[in-house]
């Protein structure tokens, strides 16, 4: 190509670290170069011919005149954005506030395990699965939540079976899953669960001091509870049929590579290294939170660190957050992830029917109003039907302003095509569903997180290589 | 840079060569670090820089904005250039959805 020969295509840039530029395009393609490299194709004067061949084929330049590259974005395009039409398919049923827990960090309202009005009724789940089973979605997810949903274990059965039998006419993959502490399972639940084919997902937040200090319950016994429950799901149903997931609490920080060896010592391959919601009961309580975006940034990069060493000495470990983002970032994939879409995932991606029959558009906004803000509150299995749900102004207002495509700072942001929109959070911790984004700790904290794991695959083939694998996934 | 009256940080830029754009997005962007109130002056856009914290180092302070407006500016050059190329892309993946047609058939 000779001087000023190219022709940009939509790019965005980012000052990544010492005279090193990251570029993407539209749908994450990216590549680094220098400041000097970065002013020269800018101007148009850059000679350097591989330095060109390398941009264009990553659909950052494209000669004058071309039709291809324009052609091939948009399919890419296209394909990031094919879940759209097909909302919604994670159904939130909270079957009971009741739990048997008392977490210091717990987002819920949680209930004392006799006060059984705050279970769901069979009449308010069957019109929660009309609902559900209006969704476009050709795969529904049906996730038992509470509370612990096996304190109403009758009504997990019950909804099971209705759905499956709703189902016949309408063909969906269904699945189920239950997320639950564990410590209630018994034969009958493990061989119903067996029966069929519902997975189990539970808390775990590493070794046994850690995890029963943070999840408190009669005994002091949360820990082994979980961990007998999970090695007999591993028997019974098979490894792949529980994961679990851990919260990150100040007393966590310093224990990443703990946390980390305590998965693997129970034969799972996966572990999300979660900063602490600020929703709900935990902002309430201020449960063991205590902590700022750089300290949870720092345990999540040692925590990373450990992951990536125990898969060079030949551990298979996938730390999910990263998993997600690297789908983003190397496949033309959207992996659907709710925190991590735009337009949001909120009630596109989820929705929640509460205990009394409120549908809100997450979890997240379930957990606001158990604090008395009912914004994300989209009506009630009573009197609205989907239509109503998916066109209310609850919802509709929330996607279009908080849309990263248009919000400021997120629309020139090179991070974008692997970020999301997440008003829920932007509207419980700044009061408004775009937040200030140069104040904002889910962009500090999302952005630290592309960093590192940009940064990652850029300086080690191994890391890389890794890297591509779990995107695959 | 100098300092203004009321102890704020001034730094001025051309209005000739520098967007009013570009400023406030810089003024957005560096947001976490200082707020910033920008007027003009004859052919000069003044800009009075308020640190968040008032130990904050003025001359790295000023750097970041420099920095920051050329930056944007860039970002802005980029968004003109490539504007009708963005449109054309999205407006051939949607094209194909069927979303668009749904839209075009109602009354």
């Amino acid at each position: 190509m000779t001087q000023g020969s190219w022709q940009m295509l939509p790019i965005r840039f980012h000052r990544f670290d010492d005279d090193s530029i990251l570029l993407t395009n539209l749908v994450g393609e990216h590549f680094f170069l220098s400041e000097d490299e970065f002013l020269a194709v800018m101007d148009g004067t850059c000679s350097d011919q591989v330095l060109l061949a390398r941009l264009r084929a990553r659909h950052l330049i494209q000669l004058p005149g071309e039709r291809i590259p324009v052609e091939l974005l948009a399919v890419k395009l296209r394909t990031r954005l094919r879940r759209l039409p097909d909302s919604t398919g994670l159904h939130i049923f909270v079957v009971t506030l009741r739990c048997e827990h008392t977490c210091r960090y717990c987002q819920v309202s949680r209930q004392p395990s006799a006060k059984s009005e705050y279970d769901m009724s069979q009449d308010t789940a069957r019109r929660a699965l009309d609902l559900a089973f209006r969704s476009p979605s050709p795969h529904l997810k049906i996730e038992f939540q509470g509370g612990e949903p096996l304190l109403n274990f009758p009504l997990v059965r019950w909804i099971v079976a209705e759905a499956n039998r709703l189902n016949q006419a309408h063909a969906k993959r269904l699945t189920f899953v239950i997320a639950t502490n564990l410590a209630l399972l018994s034969t009958e639940i493990l061989g119903f669960c067996a029966a069929e084919g519902i997975y189990l997902s539970t808390s775990l937040d590493g070794p046994a001091d850690l995890h029963n200090s943070n999840r408190r319950r009669p005994g002091q016994d949360s820990w082994e509870r979980t961990v007998a429950g999970i090695r007999l799901v591993q028997e019974r149903l098979g490894p792949d049929r529980v994961s679990a997931l851990m919260t990150t609490t100040e007393a966590s920080l310093g224990r990443p590579r703990e946390i980390i060896d305590g998965y693997a010592d129970l034969g799972l391959r996966q572990v999300f290294l979660r900063p602490i919601s600020p929703y709900g009961f935990a902002l309430r309580q201020r449960g063991g939170a205590g902590y700022d975006v750089s300290r949870w940034l720092a345990f999540y990069d040692a925590g990373l660190d450990h992951i990536i060493d125990l898969n060079r000495k030949g551990v298979p470990m996938v730390e999910t957050y990263a998993a997600i983002i690297a789908k983003k970032m190397f496949t033309n994939e959207d992996p659907g992830y709710v925190d991590l879409t735009s337009p949001a995932g909120i009630g596109l991606g989820a929705l929640v029917y509460n205990y009394d029959g409120d549908v809100y558009a997450s979890d997240e906004g379930r957990m606001l109003a158990e604090m008395g803000d009912h914004t994300f509150r989209l009506g009630n299995v009573r009197n609205s039907d989907y239509r109503d749900i998916l066109l209310s102004e609850e919802l509709l207002t929330p996607l279009q302003q908080s849309l990263t495509l248009s919000a400021p700072m997120c629309n020139t942001c090179a991070f974008e095509p692997y970020c999301g929109a997440d008003p829920v959070f932007h509207h419980a911790t700044m009061g408004d569903f775009v937040g200030h984004k140069a104040m904002s700790s889910f962009c500090l904290r999302n952005m630290g997180v592309f960093t590192t794991i940009l940064r990652r695959a850029r300086d080690d083939s191994f890391t890389r290589n890794l890297f591509w694998r779990w995107a695959q996934q | 840079m100098t300092h203004s009256d009321d102890q704020a940080l001034e730094i001025t830029f051309d209005t000739a060569t520098v967007g009013l754009d570009a400023l406030q997005r810089a003024a957005y962007a560096v947001a976490h670090l200082m707020s910033v109130d920008i007027a003009v002056s004859g052919d000069r856009y003044v800009c009075r820089l308020f640190p968040r914290d008032p130990a904050a180092d003025a001359d790295e302070l000023a750097h970041r904005v420099r920095s920051e407006v050329i930056d944007q500016t860039l970002r802005l050059r980029i968004a003109a250039e490539t504007g009708p190329l963005r449109n054309l892309i999205f407006a051939l993946a949607f094209s194909q959805t069927g979303l668009a047609d749904d839209e075009a058939a109602k009354p």
